[in-house]
């Protein structure tokens, strides 16, 4: 079995904010953020970051702006918008609580086992 | 909400710099790639092995495109794009199709649109006044004396105004008029309007330049002053700023100008340019003349805020009963139904058309529904002759949305096309229909065709569009349906059911064809029967002019009498003049007012109410002018005026004579030119008795009866003059003008025509809808002949094969096209009946327009219905023919 677990739907969004938070970044960028704060533990199916993207701009949530790569290309790099951010808290916020909920519920001792 | 706008406003920046988008993309994408492959490398994968890894782990970079698009929602854009193209592909390959149904679809759609401008203009644009919807009229009602429309009274509105009806704010009066405008030599007549001080007010207008009346100006002392117009200011003054004080000579008299209009200022329908003072004298104002207003001065008034009509009705009902109590003449005006209407401004000047602009409307529509259903009939058969290529299609993955989307875009795209030559149709129609004289309605002249009804059309096209696609996704899909069943869709169930459904629109077809062509024929009966009523004089070699005497120098009976006598005298000078007379109003002039008359001795029945006649002053030889018919006695005379006491004598017509005195002893009764009986000094002599004539209009049904009193007794300063001459009577309307000139220049003869003109022109509001009703008809007998034959034809090479092997097998040709016939008879059958229904219902709908047309009814429905048997066999036959001769060893080979 793979050390890397799949997305569960919707957390895409949630990472991609959380990445371009940070700092201005390029997508391939997005993408190795992701891998390296999620200590390579989630595997980004890599055809449907740029959707996601495009999407996440088009609602006004991050916004881009053409620059220099750091090998002198031209690239693509995305920031947070206001909005984004306020977006990315609640999300976050959000997803806190479904995790503890959840964890709560799993880790909750029924009668047969105990 | 806010998120939608983003991606809405997201959308349209990169719609607007698509080229951008897409090589942004592109570059972003390729950046991706390039430096994941570098990546690779570095971590030791060779070369050309990291570019395919790089590629495998990417994906399909079209695909990831395509998505990046549709995050963007470009991809509906780009797919109705494509639909588009491919509709506009598939309607130049059949161009046969595609130009008859854009044929139909110009003039059905051309047709509403004309017709709806009118409606539009008439009914539905609101009068061009700050809140008009507030503007009222009031006009008192005598229904059982007969008298529908009186007027309002000087009294009514003196007692009325000022907060005396609490729901009105203001009240006015107006009444339209004519007068000679210019220095001596070059005066022209000029209708103009005479109006109270706040007449303006009411309305809401102030003028641009000065002031408008004020109550100083409402005495015959001080009512020579003037309003002008923008047009009058600008044509005659030069637009001259400082035209205050400035004179204008009206009837001879200098009239000081005190402002100016705003532009477009408008009071309904009047032509009139100058604005006068309605001034009157006190005696005019007393509850003794409240109920003189005869018709000729007409009550507007505003609503005051959070007041309705139905409120200020009780109000005008309670202060009417409050004002008779006590009243000498309250017991005659009770029984004579009095009361005093009040309606909407806007409603009450359209009422006499909205009838019949609303059911042309109707019939508009009736031929849109029937083009429309040709033009669903022949796409349902061409979406069946393209089944094939839909499975293939969708076999392939063509998803259901894209079926649907297609055929909408396809009939939309139809639609649209045949919108815009639709609207070229109707812009004009509605140019036809202003040089038809379309400006001789009320509120005709706003008739135009602008942006707003360019709306009305195209969005008449889109949903149209929208109709038309529904049978055709049904069919597809119901097909979809069919074919998962069975494999071979001919005489499957979705064969079947989009035959019954073609069939189904047939019958309808027919049937609205049928109400149509039923309603033609009984507006054209009707005007036929109009044509043919006897209008009681002999409107041939009749020349006829309307000449306004001003009050100023004409104002005296003798005066009025002397110019008469002078008129008359030279008209009958003059080579092929037969007789000539004059007289203050004639038959069918539009001015027809009832008044009162007594008869000496008729002691009214219990409950008999008061009865309006038609009386007036006439002069020479009216009689024999108009060509009446003596029945007793003798006719009026020129000496009759001119005797040193003017004779008391009158002549009554047959109508009057027989209700009065049945026994037929008219000659020599006497009656009296009042609402009640006077000293027999002021009594007239019933001389003779004339045919009745038909006075307001040739379709009168009541006939009260007219009375004709010597000139002298009831002159006007507005009078006819009736020549009859052996000649082509048009050939003396120059003479007519020149002969009125010589006695006096001031004087202008309008209206001149010849009595055959008026008759005719009195029956324009039953021509024109009889003539609309009969175009439409037409065009929807032909649109239901194609649409029959249309789909006949198509039965008939669907079942080829069907019938080739029955030939095959020694079926009779002759059988063969009964059945086809037979096909189209149950169809006729079926359409007849729902028709004749509708019929019956379109009938009583136009009940108010129809004149003798109940007997007829069953008569013109048959007639209607063999007109459309006869069209839908003759379009069967020709496929039933070709269905007969189908050659079976051609078919069984093919």
């Amino acid at each position: 079995m793979s050390k890397t677990a799949d997305l569960l739907p919707g957390t895409l969004d949630m990472l991609i904010l959380k990445a371009v938070s940070l700092e201005a970044l390029h997508g391939y960028g997005v993408l190795l953020r992701i891998k390296q704060i999620s200590g390579d533990a989630l595997d980004i199916p890599q055809g449907s970051l740029y959707p996601a993207l495009y999407r996440l701009e088009s609602q006004g949530l991050i916004q881009s702006e053409w620059g220099q790569s750091d090998n002198n290309r031209k690239a693509k790099f995305y920031t947070l918008t206001v909005s984004g951010r306020k977006r990315l808290r609640e999300e976050t916020a959000g997803w806190n609580r479904l995790a503890t909920a959840m964890s709560a519920a799993l880790s909750a001792t029924g009668p047969e086992e105990a | 909400m806010l998120l939608w706008l983003n991606r809405i406003r997201s959308m349209i920046t990169a719609l607007r710099s698509r080229k951008d988008f897409e090589s942004g993309m592109s570059e972003e994408l390729q950046f991706h790639m390039d430096q994941f492959t570098q990546d690779l490398i570095r971590s030791g994968v060779p070369a050309a092995e990291a570019a395919r890894r790089a590629r495998i782990e990417f994906g399909a970079v079209a695909n990831v495109e395509e998505d990046c698009r549709q995050s963007r929602g470009l991809h509906l854009i780009d797919e109705l794009g494509r639909q588009i193209s491919y509709a506009g592909r598939l309607l130049r390959k059949s161009p046969g199709f595609t130009l008859t149904a854009l044929a139909t679809l110009a003039i059905c759609l051309g047709a509403n649109l004309t017709i709806f401008a009118v409606v539009d203009a008439v009914l539905l644009r609101p009068l061009p006044f700050p809140q008009s919807e507030q503007l009222i009229t009031i006009f008192n009602t005598y229904p059982k004396a007969n008298v529908l429309r009186d007027g309002s009274s000087l009294t009514n509105y003196y007692e009325r105004r000022g907060g005396q009806v609490p729901g009105l704010s203001s009240v006015a009066l107006y009444r339209y008029g004519n007068a000679n405008v210019g220095e001596p030599g070059s005066t022209e007549h000029e209708p103009i309007t005479r109006v109270t001080p706040d007449f303006f007010a009411t309305l809401g207008t102030g003028p641009q330049i000065g002031n408008v009346f004020t109550e100083e100006h409402t005495t015959f002392q001080t009512d020579k002053v003037v309003l002008l117009t923008d047009g009058y200011w600008r044509q005659h003054f030069h637009a001259d700023p400082n035209v205050v004080g400035k004179t204008l000579r009206v009837d001879g008299v200098a009239n000081t100008v005190v402002g100016v209009l705003p532009r477009g200022f408008r009071f309904l329908s009047s032509e009139s340019r100058l604005y006068f003072p309605l001034a009157s004298n006190p005696e005019h104002r007393t509850p003794l003349q409240r109920h003189s207003g005869g018709n000729s001065i007409h009550m507007i008034g505003r609503l005051k805020e959070g007041f309705t009509i139905s409120t200020v009705q009780s109000q005008v009902d309670a202060q009417n009963t409050n004002l008779e109590t006590g009243s000498p003449t309250a017991k005659m005006m009770a029984d004579a139904g009095f009361r005093s209407i009040v309606t909407s401004l806007h409603a009450d000047h359209v009422e006499s058309i909205r009838d019949v602009l609303l059911l042309m409307q109707a019939g508009a529509i009736a031929l849109l529904v029937i083009g429309a259903v040709n033009l669903m009939n022949l796409l349902l058969i061409r979406a069946n002759s393209r089944a094939k290529e839909l499975s293939v299609r969708q076999a392939l993955g063509a998803r259901t949305r894209h079926v649907i989307s297609e055929v909408v875009v396809e009939t939309t795209l139809l639609t649209l096309l045949g919108g815009l030559l639709g609207m070229a149709v109707g812009w004009a129609g509605t140019r036809l229909v202003a040089t038809l004289g379309a400006d001789r309605l009320p509120l005709g002249s706003a008739i135009l065709f602008d942006g707003r009804l360019a709306i009305a059309g195209l969005a008449a096209a889109v949903l149209l569009g929208i109709a038309l696609a529904v049978p055709i996704v049904w069919w597809n899909l119901r097909r979809q349906v069919a074919s998962a069943m069975q494999s071979e869709t001919r005489g499957g169930t979705a064969g079947r059911a989009a035959q019954s459904l073609r069939h189904s629109f047939i019958v309808g077809q027919i049937a609205l064809a049928l109400v149509l062509l039923t309603g033609a024929g009984l507006l054209g009966f009707s005007l036929k029967e109009a044509m043919a009523v006897p209008p009681g004089f002999q409107p041939d070699h009749v020349i006829t002019g309307h000449i306004a005497m001003p009050w100023k120098s004409y104002s005296k009976t003798q005066t009025q009498l002397a110019f008469s006598e002078r008129l008359l005298q030279s008209i009958r000078q003059q080579p092929g003049v037969l007789s000539a007379g004059s007289g203050v109003n004639i038959p069918l002039s539009g001015h027809s007012g009832k008044s009162a008359v007594t008869v000496k001795g008729h002691r009214p029945a219990p409950g008999e109410p008061p009865r309006g006649i038609y009386s007036y002053g006439v002069d020479g030889d009216y009689f024999q002018a108009l060509g009446h018919k003596l029945v007793a006695g003798r006719f009026l005379n020129s000496s009759d005026s001119r005797q040193s006491s003017v004779s008391r004598v009158c002549v009554v017509d047959q109508d009057f004579a027989n209700y009065y005195w049945p026994k037929g002893n008219a000659i020599g009764q006497r009656l009296f030119r009042s609402p009640d009986e006077r000293p027999d000094l002021e009594a007239f002599m019933v001389v003779g008795v004339v045919a009745p004539a038909k006075q307001a209009a040739l379709t009168d049904m009541e006939a009260p009866g007219a009375v004709y009193f010597p000139f002298g007794h009831a002159s006007d300063n507005e009078i006819f003059v009736i020549a009859r001459t052996s000649l082509a009577p048009e050939l003396f309307g120059l003479t007519l003008q020149k002969l009125v000139r010589e006695i006096d220049p001031d004087l202008p003869v309008t209206g001149v025509r010849t009595m055959e003109e008026r008759v005719a022109d009195s029956l324009t509001a039953r021509r024109t809808p009889a003539l609309l009703a009969a175009l439409f008809s037409g065009v929807a007998l032909l649109l239901t002949a194609l649409g029959t034959y249309g789909v006949l034809s198509y039965a008939v090479s669907q079942r080829r094969r069907e019938i080739g092997v029955r030939m095959a097998l020694g079926a009779n040709p002759g059988a063969i096209r009964i059945q086809f016939v037979w096909l189209s008879l149950r169809l006729l059958a079926a359409g007849t009946a729902i028709g004749a229904a509708g019929a019956w219902i379109a009938s009583r709908a136009m009940q108010a327009m129809l004149f003798r047309a109940s007997e007829a009814g069953p008569l013109v429905l048959s007639g209607a219905v063999a007109t459309i048997g006869f069209v839908a066999i003759a379009a069967c036959l020709l496929p039933a023919n070709r269905a007969a001769r189908i050659p079976p060893v051609e078919v069984l080979n093919g």
